[in-house]
């Protein structure tokens, strides 16, 4: 099985590309049911999981540059609701397309319809997901593959592979969401995966032919954990990350977080004598507690001949990752200077009053709004650029257009974290070491020139990162921890981008205010759904209140009344004590004395 | 200063010891008072002895089986009793709450009475097992008898066993060096606290040194019932979470927000041995995050206190418990006795030195000789 998945998707590529080559900014149609599936992707547990069409895994989406995508969704779920995101694209003049439910849209409720329709104008290895409070890990992901029929790598390959990389659960998400975030995990623990899936399966073989070269396009779809990933006897040349192409960088291992992409040459050996392991292995320091019995890598091969036995990898002392800060972008854009707005994240983990364990930026917790946001940016006029509107519990940030933005994130927890921005990419200029602190803009290393640009970028525990991006794209756009469990706590930043652009530029489709009645949300207004009176947010989402700090008034009656009670205690054991002995009880001590006189002989 | 001696294993050493010996010396102050060796020396010596045995016994097993625990935890790499600590600690001091509670009031009581008590021990001391007694009766009996060896037993026992779980828990980050000293000197501080209260004890005024003394007790003994239910309690939610919550600190996550009154983040008399929050927690029942149960647990203990010394005080004043029907006299006896009380009953209404009243084993003899004739 393992076997023929590989091979269809491997030939797959092989049979799409010239249809790419033919045809020119074509439109190509897509009709996707979502309906569930049964699968077992690990061998070791059967269980139901979201795919489209009454097919699991999901299909690749092979598009060429210059296409104009149209993917009509009908939620066939029964029980839940679902939306669409696809990761890394810019949607440019399309941010109703983007598909963050709360943010750009409504969720599709079950039985209603929707429609995305946007063009790609970039290339590179992206992929799709659901983006639906903690949907997509119960299977709603799938690559997507832009050919690029101008890249500067043409000619350099002979042949694309394509490799994705997840972890598993087998239990569903919205259990293991009750289970995160509740009173009985206050310190926050997330969930461990119980297997990892390399191209959704175990046990994958890619045929090679000797002295050639491949293009291996890698996406991580998964939920939680970041990979290491290495091929064994062979070097990686590393070529584009998430979109952006980028000068030749050797590696021979490389590290992708969840939501990362890598594409790499890959040149092979000139015999068949034998054929290589590659492996991917799920990073510990992830993990709260690493259960016995985990089997966190998963191996596949590079089969120069299928004849030969399939080596078992070596066990390495450590892993030794490429550090994607040191790439280079290809089309040199130079380091964005003169920043116009500064948006300092400072995040943190913590318990709020029922007790369980949130995640915030600048001490808010993201809570979605009762109306999109980007509904409200379109419903309230000259207040859109008033980041009250968007309420309380939305992390707002509202930027202009055209400006040079910086994000300073500075990650005050122990963890690692990969964050991701919508609508762009980004250059990194600054990842600190760990536990180095909050940034300091007067005393930091002097940022590149030419500094690396993706979508998805970890930072360190206890450190800083620093990233850049011109706003260009007028749009509601998230800035969030690409780590599912974090989404749910609320690690969420919303970023509006020129809201009175948007306003005259964007033009919601009916068919997504349909989704919103159908699914009974308000589409227009504040945050509270008040179309009245914009700056009231009487009624707004919010987060649970923090936990009481020290003695609350219920702490001091109970402590006064204790006291209290003591006092009398103690008084009325001094009355006790002192008080003569009483008439009765002095009769039967007599008593008793004289019948000890009678007994004691 | 930290590798010599330990600041956390001080505090735990002072506040076991601490407990131990104030109940310890209030009961030898007591007795010295009451029976005293000019009066009923070979009374004195037994329950004195009694006392001393119930100690030793008592550090004797504590020891055993705290190295055994610290051997099973060294040796086994993981720590068995942690969870079941909670568990222990709450049934232990259930325990010690109520024995603590039914001394306090027997002191005080017999106190009032020296000849009736005086009396009563004796008996006690000489009485033949009688098998026709039943079962609840002669429990009864052999309490009262080994009452002073059970009462400072019972105490050693959960005082040391505490001690020693709690010096294994802190003890993984201290070097060996820094225990020897303040081991000695956490015992020491606690003695010395003893002995100035059984010297109080024998100077002061036997009755209000006993007020005092049992005031005191009561207060521990409140405390320790409110902590038995808070550890059984705490027990509970560390199987809610999954492990010691006390590893979290004293910080939100370590207990459980539904059941919590009050919770400060410091002050907590578990973390790092506690320091003075745990001497306050030995003496008074103090908790840095206080639940319904341990505050519920408190009040109530002390609402049944008062309405017991109440109903006591009722009882010896009217013959019969409250809401009770007075018992039918035989009327021979209590004719007699009450002919001869009668005069006694004014003398003894009048002052309440019980040493007043005539105490002579003899003259009772003779009283009763004289009901014979």
């Amino acid at each position: 099985m393992a076997l023929s998945l590989s091979n269809f998707l491997y030939s797959s590529l092989l049979l799409l590309l010239p249809f790419g080559l033919i045809a020119d900014a074509a439109t190509v149609t897509f009709d996707w049911n979502v309906t569930w599936v049964r699968a077992n992707p690990d061998g070791k547990f059967e269980r139901p999981t979201m795919g489209i069409n009454n097919q699991w895994p999901l299909p690749l989406l092979n598009i060429t540059k210059g296409d104009n995508v149209i993917i009509n969704i009908n939620n066939q779920l029964g029980n839940q609701s679902t939306s669409f995101h696809f990761h890394g694209l810019f949607m440019n003049g399309t941010t109703e397309m983007d598909g963050p439910v709360g943010a750009t849209q409504c969720g599709i409720p079950p039985g209603s319809s929707f429609t995305y329709n946007f063009t790609i104008d970039q290339p590179g290895t992206y992929w799709y997901h659901a983006h639906q409070r903690g949907q997509y890990p119960d299977g709603l992901r799938g690559p997507l593959l832009v050919n690029d029929l101008e890249s500067p790598y043409l000619g350099q390959y002979d042949e694309e592979v394509l490799l994705t990389l997840s972890d598993w659960y087998h239990h569903e998400m919205p259990e293991l969401i009750a289970k995160f975030i509740s009173v009985a995990n206050p310190t926050g623990a997330e969930p461990v995966p119980n297997s990892a899936l390399i191209n959704d399966t175990q046990n994958v073989t890619v045929p090679v032919q000797p002295g050639r070269t491949y293009l291996f396009r890698m996406v991580n779809m998964g939920a939680f954990a970041s990979q290491y990933f290495w091929i064994e006897g062979h070097t990686m040349t590393i070529v584009e990350v998430d979109g952006v192409y980028t000068e030749p960088a050797e590696a021979s291992m490389i590290y992708l977080t969840a939501a990362q992409r890598y594409s790499f040459l890959l040149t092979t050996k000139n015999e068949t004598s034998s054929n290589f392991a590659f492996v991917a292995s799920m990073d510990h320091d992830l993990f709260d507690k690493v259960p016995k019995g985990l089997n966190s890598n998963t191996t596949g091969w590079l089969v120069y001949d299928s004849n030969v036995e399939r080596p078992i990898p070596a066990l390495l002392d450590a892993f030794d990752a490429f550090d994607d800060f040191n790439l280079v972008p290809q089309d040199g854009q130079k380091l964005l200077l003169n920043v116009n707005y500064i948006m300092t994240l400072d995040m943190k983990m913590k318990t709020l009053g029922d007790g369980a364990n949130y995640a915030s930026f600048n001490d808010v917790t993201y809570v979605r709004p009762k109306v999109p946001t980007l509904y409200t940016a379109l419903s309230t006029g000259a207040s859109a650029t008033d980041v009250t509107v968007y309420g309380g519990n939305t992390d707002a940030f509202v930027l202009a257009k055209d400006e040079v933005i910086e994000i300073v994130l500075n990650n005050d927890d122990p963890g690692k974290h990969p964050f991701h921005l919508h609508g762009h990419n980004f250059q990194a200029v600054l990842r600190s070491d760990k536990d180095t602190g909050f940034y300091d803009s007067m005393n930091h290393t002097a940022f590149p020139a030419v500094p690396m640009r993706r979508d998805t970028f970890w930072v360190k525990p206890d450190g800083h990162v620093v990233l850049r991006f011109k706003s260009d794209n007028p749009g509601v756009w998230l800035f969030h921890c690409h780590i599912e469990w974090h989404v749910n706590s609320g690690l969420v930043a919303t970023i509006i981008e020129a809201p009175l652009e948007m306003q005259k530029t964007t033009s919601i489709p009916s068919d997504h205010w349909r989704v919103c009645r159908d699914s009974q949300t308000p589409y227009a207004g504040n945050a509270a759904g008040n179309t009245v009176d914009l700056l009231d947010l009487t009624g707004e989402n919010k987060s649970p209140a923090p936990l009481p700090a020290g003695f609350t008034a219920k702490g001091i009656v109970a402590l006064v009344f204790s006291i209290i009670s003591a006092l009398l205690g103690m008084v009325v054991i001094s009355w006790y004590g002192a008080a003569p002995i009483g008439t009765s009880e002095l009769q039967s001590a007599e008593k008793r004395i004289a019948e000890a006189g009678t007994e004691v002989k | 200063m930290v590798n010599v001696f330990s600041v956390p294993v001080f505090f735990i050493c002072f506040r076991e010891s601490l407990e131990t010996s104030i109940i310890v010396s209030v009961l030898l102050a007591f007795l010295k008072q009451t029976l005293g060796p000019e009066r009923e020396p070979r009374v004195y010596k037994r329950l004195v002895r009694q006392v001393w045995w119930g100690i030793i016994i008592g550090i004797a097993i504590s020891l055993c089986v705290g190295c055994g625990m610290i051997g099973a935890f060294y040796g086994l790499g993981k720590n068995h009793f942690s969870g079941t600590e909670d568990i222990w600690e709450g049934t232990f001091g259930l325990l010690a709450a109520l024995i603590i509670t039914a001394m306090g009031a027997a002191l005080l009581r017999v106190s009032k009475l020296q000849d009736k008590w005086r009396v009563k021990l004796a008996q006690a001391l000489e009485a033949k097992d009688n098998k026709k007694r039943s079962a609840g009766d002669r429990f009864k009996r052999w309490a009262e008898k080994y009452a002073m060896f059970l009462l400072p037993f019972i105490t050693v026992l959960r005082e040391g066993l505490e001690a020693v779980v709690f010096i294994g828990g802190v003890g993984l980050a201290t070097p060996a060096s820094a225990f020897p000293l303040a081991v000695m000197c956490g015992i020491g501080a606690g003695c010395l606290v003893g002995y100035l209260v059984y010297r109080g004890g024998n100077v002061a005024k036997l009755q209000l040194f006993l007020i005092i003394s049992t005031c005191f007790l009561y207060l521990v003994a409140a405390g320790l019932f409110s902590k038995a239910v808070w550890f059984l309690e705490n027990n509970t939610w560390n199987h809610v979470v999954g492990g010691d919550a006390a590893e979290t600190g004293a910080g939100p996550g370590s207990y459980d927000i539904r059941q919590s009154v009050w919770h400060i983040n410091f002050g907590s008399p578990l973390l790092n041995g506690g320091g003075g929050w745990g001497v306050f927690n030995s003496i008074l029942g103090w908790q840095n995050s206080a639940t319904y149960g341990s505050v519920l647990a408190y009040n109530l203990y002390w609402v049944a206190v008062i309405c017991g010394f109440l109903a006591m005080r009722y009882n010896e004043a009217k013959g019969h418990w409250p809401l009770m029907k007075p018992k039918a006299k035989r009327i021979s006896e209590s004719d007699a006795a009450s002919d001869t009380s009668s005069q006694q009953g004014e003398v003894i209404a009048e002052t309440y030195e019980p040493k007043k009243v005539s105490t002579d084993f003899d003259a009772a003899r003779s009283s009763a000789r004289q009901l014979d004739a």
